[in-house]
């Protein structure tokens, strides 16, 4: 059973998204902001930091792929940038100690970086005509916000089960 | 030099951008179908989906009536005042119904570019990076849908059909920017219609845009735009929405109407795919045989 739940956790945020982005009321505080959760993400960031060795890059490559086929149909993009983000942060980690705070800036930044990379790689296949402006005015910090909030809330649950994870699976 | 080849990483970095770039391409090479692991593995999360999705739908809705029963006592009472005026209208449309037919009869007119049979669908999902605006629904190609089928709600248009799986099929929104993504529309104007295409959308403004309508028509405010069914695969008469704007467009030969959607793009729960009725010539028919033998 133990070794299902990380899986169906990860699944029950892949899920969570598209419903989110569902129910989300289009207009926020009056103005047209475009928020992007990335829920799964931020999972797996905190995987690669607290959980055992590797399962952080192969979760995001997984996981990434499923993005693409199901979501997006254009395969390569979260396919590449998942477990790339998982392994910049996880190299991150390395260098910088591990508290709580520095692993919430770390989490933030990778969302940043997925972020941007899916702009640059939607700008490269022509598949938005939004101009750099305009897109971080209204779609980067808006996420951001969200994404930060999200992290907040959810950083010491995540670091409770996955530490225990890593625990089992050493013993 | 060596050393900086056999580096393990920077090969792996190198095999990947090459693989990444070979799966990009092969996605946006504008296949007809998906293979079939992509189907089984999107009609395999779909399950997962609707088991997820309805219930929390249940009580979003829930809480989304209790926000509405706070203002039911000054609905109530401006809904009463259309009634009167509804009855009448519909008496009217009886009419022109029953004439219509009769009138169809007389011209011995089988089927129209107008009807199609509409197939109830629930939206399960939605693609969270909001790039390309895509949503899953719960009917596939067991239930009839085919690629590219319009996709319409209550209040107008919404997209067409990108990609069917057998249980369930991705939904292109008219929202979402992409080069294929065009729909012949005409413009109801007094006496003649006015014919164009809609391409693209304004994503600042919120507003479809309608290209390629002839210089001299002459567009007004306030109109209403339909689906033309001249494209192929789309019925006609399907509400798309109101002219806002009319600007000439990049080179004055022709003009741009900016168009509000009928429909809400961001609150979607329920949709019809609307397979077209009359049957369209199969091109092999339309081919005559004796010239091939030639």
């Amino acid at each position: 059973m133990r070794k299902f739940l990380l899986p169906l956790l990860l699944m029950l945020f892949f899920i969570i998204e598209s419903i989110f982005v569902e129910l989300m009321p289009p207009k926020v505080f009056g103005n047209e902001y475009i928020l992007v959760p990335h829920f799964l993400m931020i999972a797996i960031i905190l995987l690669t930091v607290y959980g055992p060795k590797n399962y952080g890059v192969l979760y995001g490559f997984l996981f990434g792929l499923l993005f693409d086929i199901v979501y997006t149909e254009i395969m390569g993009i979260y396919l590449c940038l998942f477990p790339l983000v998982a392994y910049i942060c996880y190299k991150l980690m390395k260098i910088l100690q591990t508290n709580i705070v520095m692993v919430t800036f770390i989490s933030i930044v990778g969302v940043a970086l997925l972020e941007l990379g899916a702009y640059e790689m939607n700008v490269i296949i022509n598949r938005t005509d939004m101009t750099f402006a305009s897109y971080s005015m209204d779609r980067l910090i808006p996420t951001l916000t969200l994404n930060f909030i999200f992290i907040i809330l959810t950083v010491y649950p995540f670091k409770r089960h996955f530490e225990k994870l890593a625990l089992s699976l050493d013993a | 030099m060596p050393q900086f080849f056999l580096n393990k990483r920077l090969i792996i970095l190198l095999v990947s951008i090459i693989i990444l770039v070979a799966l990009i391409g092969f996605s946006l090479s504008g296949r007809s179908k998906l293979s079939w692991p992509e189907q089984f593995i999107k009609d395999t999360t779909g399950w997962v989906q609707t088991a997820v999705s309805r219930p929390t739908h249940y009580v979003a809705n829930f809480f989304e009536n209790l926000k509405d029963l706070q203002n039911t006592y000054t609905e109530n009472k401006e809904l009463k005042s259309r009634l009167d005026e509804l009855a009448r209208l519909e008496s009217e449309v009886q009419k022109l119904k029953k004439d219509n037919t009769e009138l169809q009869e007389i011209l011995d007119i089988k089927d129209s570019l107008s009807a199609f049979e509409p197939k109830q669908a629930t939206v399960i999902g939605r693609n969270p990076d909001k790039w390309t605006e895509l949503l899953i629904i719960n009917k596939g190609s067991r239930d009839g849908i085919e690629q590219n089928m319009a996709v319409i709600t209550a209040k107008g248009l919404i997209g067409k059909v990108k990609n069917s799986q057998p249980f369930t099929s991705t939904v292109q929104l008219l929202s979402s920017m992409d080069p294929t993504n065009r729909i012949s529309a005409e413009i109801q104007a007094d006496g003649e219609s006015i014919f164009g295409f809609i391409e693209g959308y304004d994503d600042e403004k919120g507003l479809l845009m309608m290209k390629r309508i002839p210089s001299d028509a002459k567009v007004k405010k306030g109109q209403t735009v339909i689906s033309s069914g001249k494209g192929g695969v789309f019925p006609k008469g399907l509400l798309i929405g109101k002219v806002v704007e009319v600007a000439p467009a990049e080179y004055g030969l022709t003009q741009t109407a900016y168009i509000e959607p009928g429909a809400n793009f961001d609150d979607i729960e329920h949709v019809m795919v609307a397979k077209r009725g009359s049957v369209q010539p199969d091109i092999k028919d339309m081919i005559d045989d004796k010239e091939e033998e030639l």
